[in-house]
């Protein structure tokens, strides 16, 4: 997803990150008490995990999280105008990527000058996108929160 | 009950009587309609708004994540 934003960066896109609350919380990161805590594990988006978008805080509540639907990876596109137009449970790049290339001719078509311009009108789909399940790369994030998490994930799926 | 909030939002254990209730993509914003906006915070410093964020851009890409 990083590359991806840099890659999409001069058409305009932006990327952020947005921290919510731990989805898998183990003895290295722990579940969340504080908004001092919050940035710390923020930090470590950033310093461990190589985030290199702008990374966000949500409200300890998770005030905006809750109301997009709280999925733990989940990808979401907005417009300018403030309309989302992408919502995904999970996040995959290859998804975002034949999101965004869409948008964005999309866009071009509508800035076409006459008569090569085009008349758009938006209508609803739904489909299912497919993306790479890493388990080695899974169970390695896990155990770097720590054994807990380790154990709860494999616990809660048994 | 802001306190329970905080406490059930920040489970302390992945139970799925703990992170089940939080799964919840079927009820959220329809594609479309105004967004809604929420304040939010820089991990560099300082407080925004997703409104601000995607006002900016032609398209905003907003990764919903965490740590673990």
């Amino acid at each position: 997803m990083n590359a991806l934003a840099d890659r999409y960066a001069a058409h305009g896109v932006g990327s952020i990150f947005l921290y919510t609350h731990e989805a898998h919380p183990g003895e290295n990161y722990p579940h969340l008490t504080s908004m001092t805590q919050k940035y710390a594990h923020a930090a470590a988006l950033r310093d461990v995990l190589g985030v290199t978008r702008p990374i966000l805080l949500d409200a300890l509540d998770g005030a905006c999280h809750r109301a997009y639907g709280s999925m733990p990876n989940m990808t979401w596109i907005f417009n300018q105008a403030g309309i989302p137009v992408y919502k995904s449970d999970w996040t995959d790049h290859h998804s975002v990527d034949n999101a965004l290339a869409y948008f964005l001719d999309v866009a071009e078509r509508r800035a076409q000058r006459a008569p090569a311009r085009q008349r758009l009108a938006p209508f609803r789909v739904e489909r299912l996108d497919y993306r790479n399940q890493d388990h080695a790369a899974f169970y390695e994030g896990l155990a770097r929160n720590g054994p807990k998490a380790v154990e709860e994930f494999r616990a809660a799926f048994r | 009950m802001a306190d329970d909030l905080l406490t059930r939002y920040n489970y302390d254990a992945f139970t799925p009587d703990k992170f089940t209730p939080w799964m919840n993509f079927d009820q959220s914003p329809a594609l479309g309609q105004a967004a809604l906006d929420f304040p939010l915070w820089l991990l560099a410093g300082g407080e925004t708004r997703l409104s601000a964020l995607w006002s900016q851009h032609t398209y905003l890409v907003v990764e919903f994540g965490s740590f673990t």
